[in-house]
């Protein structure tokens, strides 16, 4: 075989490439060559910059996407008065009302209005005769949350806690019955699953029986994290308990002598679990007569049926439970559907000490679903009690726009009043709990008058959604006067209905598109060719590739014919 | 907001019948939307009656690696127009489910037979046969126990084929991924039918050479 082809010479295609590649470089920007190139060849003429794309033509998205609106009034339910609620989404007022009865106590049609079993809180027996129930059995089960199937990509049971954006997460759930999704085909989880774990409220001195059903796939525990209890239920694999395997039960009975805002979470590789999300606030109320609690608050916030101790005092009270999740390992859950390799990846491969927070939650949510329910709304002149829980790896540095709020209590023990601190930065570390008397009288410290006015961590990563912001956990106190009647605060800002899109998390939309009618910030389009310089240099460019392509095919036919010849030698 | 409420209306309405109907509900669990009575479309009466009993728990995972919940047995096959009696055993101390969907909405509200044990414990619940050669869903869909294993298949009239992931029946559509055994056997077994292709390949070409 030999080459018909015509061969150029090494050398003389080398040197073509180098000239030609020159020419490139100087039709491409003389200043690189040399930078002042001008002083030769004239100022380069004025090249228009690329123009703006079109700006995106968003899908209308309601911003409370609101489904049973009546619920938000004020209800009487067996006897319960449980308070109007100004979410866009707010608790279901008969699970309310199962939740302070029991779900023992309540009349099956009110029962049958909720999603709760039979035996999920079972209130007996006022031992010391004062008029509410002293006999609590609690039973919780463990759910997953946007978890993988092996019948397909779409994530089950869903939760989204901000547009387009469904981390992997456990939660502690008050035992429920039925289906975990809406329906066979719409595969969002059912309202009682969800972020953050169910806030607990018992009352002091009750006879609490808290069950573990572990209905999830791996071993767990509950550890009573500031909670009165003996030793024998501290929930802890390494002391006192064996570990609670799928599909068993533990029992953890206590008897809290003392009263204030706790916290209990799973202590089984908790640095695993917790930032899992089982993890929750665990609320001892003051014993006081006729003091029906309400045992669960399905997703925190507003407490709508707060306890006779708490209403001595505040006209109202919100949980406020702030989470952090790390996709590298929350999403772990949805690389595999077999436990064994989950269990490897999560406890064994995770490193948490090379973990980086992403989503920042409040109540399960990030901005701006924050709107739909984690609102605080507020009248002038009154007292809002605020339980803050900290359950993210990081100090919580949060931040009240327009108010200063008392510290009333750290770990569930009151401060003494002449030495509690007033202030608007509220460090919370990990795990801890703070009470806050938030006072709207409009005296330039307690309040700066009426408004709305941004609540959030002041660790700005934490006011971001994987680092767009607005998002992570920013949420608003809102005076009552600026609530719209679609539950969401009249503001003079801008519009917010582009946070809405997935899109905007996914960083495909410019931060100020829809605020910005001049068009300044938009994105910019790609540059086209605009100049017969740029024509000149993408031929140059060509020229210079076919000589590149000449250049192998001399080198590999010397080569060729090089061996050719000392075959023909032997 | 009145289109609302009215829909709401309906909602509890139909739930109100339903449970009228067909609904058992107690601290040991429910049974919704039974069926023993009423004929399915085509069906001029019951051609037999069927009892079986399906038991649940983690014990019956062991048989299935890579599951943690599961039943004793995960596909069932009955004629057309069969009453249907199932005995629904729980073994574990958490919720268990057996639910058949797509059932005609007529006999079942959502297409939906339930039956759920809020413990360890035992129930019996009917339904009957629809007159269709139908594969159908049966699972507890307590949060990804279908997933992890609890998953079966209700053949009447012999069935339209195999849901995916039914343990010990057939394969996952969203497929997981396992790294080699690297042990001498399987190694020396990847090696050998590896150089079978590759000294096939070389041989053919060969002797047509030749």
């Amino acid at each position: 075989m030999t080459f018909k082809m015509r061969l150029f010479s090494v050398p003389s295609l080398l040197i073509s490439s180098i000239v030609l590649g020159l020419v490139a470089v100087l039709l491409y920007d003389p200043s690189l060559v040399y930078a002042r190139f001008f002083d030769y060849i004239g100022m380069p003429a004025y090249q228009e910059a690329p123009i703006s794309k079109p700006k995106p033509d968003l899908e209308k998205i309601t911003v409370c996407d609101e489904q049973y609106p009546e619920w938000r009034k004020a209800y009487t339910i067996g006897g319960i008065d449980i308070q109007a609620s100004d979410a866009c989404n707010p608790d279901n007022p008969y699970e309310v009302a199962a939740f302070v009865r029991g779900t023992n106590n309540v009349i099956m049609p009110v029962l049958m209005r909720t999603q709760l079993a039979d035996d999920a809180v079972v209130k007996t027996n006022d031992i010391d005769g004062d008029g509410d129930p002293d006999d609590i059995v609690i039973r919780v089960e463990v759910a997953e949350l946007n978890g993988r199937s092996p019948d397909g990509k779409e994530l089950i049971p869903g939760y989204e806690i901000a547009p387009g954006i469904t981390p992997g997460a456990w939660v502690f759930a008050p035992k429920s019955r039925g289906m975990a999704t809406v329906n066979r085909l719409d595969l969002t989880a059912n309202h009682l699953l969800r972020l953050p774990s169910a806030p607990i409220r018992v009352e002091e001195g009750d006879n609490v029986t808290l069950i573990l059903e572990n209905t999830h796939y791996f071993p767990h525990t509950i550890h009573l994290h500031g909670v009165d209890h003996s030793y024998e239920y501290d929930g802890v694999p390494q002391t006192n308990e064996k570990l609670t395997m799928p599909g068993g039960q533990q029992v953890y009975k206590i008897k809290p002598r003392h009263a204030g805002t706790m916290h209990y979470h799973c202590h089984v590789q908790v640095q695993v679990h917790y930032m899992m999300g089982l993890q929750g606030l665990f609320i001892v109320e003051e014993n006081k007569p006729n003091n029906w609690v309400q045992t669960f608050n399905v997703g925190a916030g507003k407490v709508r049926k707060p306890s006779q101790g708490v209403l001595e005092t505040y006209a109202q009270e919100y949980d406020l439970h702030y989470q952090a999740i790390d996709t590298s390992l929350n999403n772990l859950i949805q690389t595999s559907n077999d436990p064994r390799q989950l269990a490897k990846r999560m406890n064994r491969i995770y490193d948490i000490t090379d973990g980086t927070d992403d989503y920042f939650l409040l109540n399960g949510r990030s901005f701006p679903y924050t709107l739909r329910e984690s609102l605080i709304t507020v009248e002038p002149n009154q007292h809002t009690k605020l339980r803050v829980l900290n359950g993210s790896p990081e100090i919580l540095a949060l931040h009240t726009h327009g108010h200063k709020a008392t510290i009333t209590a750290y770990d569930g023990v009151d401060v003494n009043p002449l030495a509690q601190i007033t202030r608007d930065v509220y460090s919370v570390s990990p795990a801890q709990r703070i009470d806050l008397d938030l006072y709207t009288k409009d005296n330039g410290v307690n309040s700066y008058g009426e408004g709305v006015w941004l609540m959030h961590d002041h660790s700005e990563r934490a006011i971001t959604t994987d680092g767009i912001a607005p998002g992570g956990n920013i949420s608003q106190i809102v005076y009552r006067n600026y609530l719209n009647k679609n539950a969401m605060a009249t503001t003079q800002g801008e519009d917010l209905s582009a946070y809405f899109n997935p899109e905007y998390y996914q960083g495909k939309l410019a931060t100020w598109s829809a605020a910005d009618p001049f068009g300044f910030f938009d994105d910019v389009a790609g540059a086209k060719i605009s100049s017969y310089k740029e024509v000149l240099l993408i031929i140059v460019l060509g020229v210079l590739f076919a000589l590149i392509v000449l250049l192998f095919v001399r080198l590999f036919a010397g080569v060729y014919t090089f061996f050719m010849k000392r075959d023909n030698k032997q | 907001m009145i289109k609302r409420s009215g829909l709401l209306l309906i909602a509890l309405l139909s739930l109100a019948t339903a449970s009228q109907a067909s609904m058992r509900m107690g601290d040991w669990g429910m049974v919704m939307n039974e069926n023993s009575q009423q004929l399915p479309q085509g069906c001029d009466s019951i051609a037999s009656e069927q009892s079986i009993t399906v038991k649940a728990g983690r014990e019956y995972a062991k048989a299935f690696p890579g599951t943690i919940f599961g039943y004793d047995q995960h596909t069932f096959s009955f004629p057309r127009c069969t009453r249907v009696t199932v005995n629904f055993i729980n073994e574990d101390q958490i919720r268990h489910q057996f639910m058949i969907h797509g059932l005609p909405t007529y006999l079942h509200p959502q297409g939906m037979f339930h039956m759920e044990l809020y413990g360890e414990g035992e129930v019996q619940g009917t339904f009957i046969t629809p007159n269709t050669e139908e594969t159908y869903l049966a699972h507890c869909d307590v949060a990804q126990h279908m997933e992890k294993g609890m998953k079966a298949q209700v053949k009447v009239g012999g069935g339209n084929g195999d849901l995916p992931s039914i343990p010990g029946v057939s394969g996952q559509l969203n497929k997981d991924r396992y790294p080699l055994d690297l042990g001498v056997q399987n190694m020396l077994l990847i090696s050998l039918l590896f150089l079978l292709g590759f000294a096939g390949c070389l041989f053919l070409y060969r002797r047509n050479k030749k």
